[in-house]
């Protein structure tokens, strides 16, 4: 018991010990020594994503002979038997679904922590 | 209603917001400066340019505080660092040995009022355990907590409270309880 007591009374001269500190124009002097913020160009962001997306389609579009193979593959495709198409449009889906299931989680983890 | 440390570092890591963390140093500047004091034995100019380092250093890498530890915890990680760092390159020889401190018990030596002998007796110790007690006793730390910033294991950091502890009761013996 009189080891607690002597414990305290210990803490409470050592916090007795440390008054408080007048800022006294220290954290001014530590803003000052800040590196600057770097320049803020996120409203140039949508405009190079639309810009990019526009000049890839483009080229594509181009180099494609007019997207000429698009329309073969999407024939391709009408020629596969229907039970195929069904198995691959599951297993994308489960796949998809599987992702997102695992982004979801590595998020809440992220969240908690 | 009063943003929490961590809403404050949430706004300088999104947007970079220079105010929040002015608002983080003026909550923090009176714990680090005080704790850098001690540590520097009273140098009050040396313990300010130290923790104004460290607060320039907190803010270039908060991208690595991952909120796992209290932002008090985290900054005076990084103060302690600042200090050690420092005291390697003055080669100060950080702490007093065993002996030296034996002979500074000398009751006649003990200069008037509590407040500046339990400095004094603070200031004797070795820095191991002055760290520890100032830590864990003076700023409330846990001794987990500590653990964290000293970068030391547990069990050390337990050892050097009490063993603090006990240095600082024998010098400061002769008040007792008032």
């Amino acid at each position: 018991m009189s080891g607690e007591v002597e414990q305290d009374w210990l803490d409470k001269k050592l916090q007795e010990a440390l008054p408080y500190i007048e800022d006294d124009g220290f954290t001014a002097r530590v803003l000052q020594q800040l590196p600057r913020p770097q320049a803020r160009l996120q409203f140039l962001r949508p405009f190079i994503l639309v810009a990019a997306s526009a000049l890839a389609s483009a080229l594509t579009y181009v180099l494609s002979d007019g997207g000429r193979f698009i329309i073969v593959e999407m024939f391709k495709i009408t020629t596969i038997p229907t039970a195929w198409v069904v198995v691959f449009a599951l297993a994308s889906g489960m796949l998809v679904m599987a992702g997102g299931i695992v982004a979801a989680m590595s998020k809440a983890d992220h969240a908690q922590s | 209603m009063e943003l929490t440390d961590a809403g404050l570092v949430a706004r300088v890591l999104v947007d970079d917001d220079q105010h929040a963390y002015g608002e983080l140093v003026r909550r923090h500047q009176s714990s680090v400066r005080g704790l850098l004091r001690q540590l520097t034995r009273g140098d009050f100019a040396l313990a300010d340019d130290l923790a104004q380092d460290a607060f320039i250093r907190a803010y270039r890498n908060i991208r690595s505080f991952r909120g796992e530890a209290k932002f008090s915890t985290w900054l005076y990680r990084i103060a302690y660092n600042c200090f050690r760092e420092n005291a390697r390159k003055r080669k100060e020889l950080v702490g007093i040995n065993e002996e030296q401190w034996q002979s500074e018990q000398d009751p006649q030596t003990v200069d008037a009022g509590l407040r500046h002998d339990l400095m004094h007796a603070l200031s004797l110790l070795p820095l191991p355990e002055r760290a520890a007690v100032l830590l864990c006793c003076q700023q409330g730390l846990s001794h987990d907590e500590a653990a964290r910033v000293l970068d030391i294991p547990l069990g050390t950091v337990k050892t050097n409270v009490l063993r603090g502890r006990e240095k600082l009761k024998k010098t400061l013996a002769a008040w007792g309880q008032q």
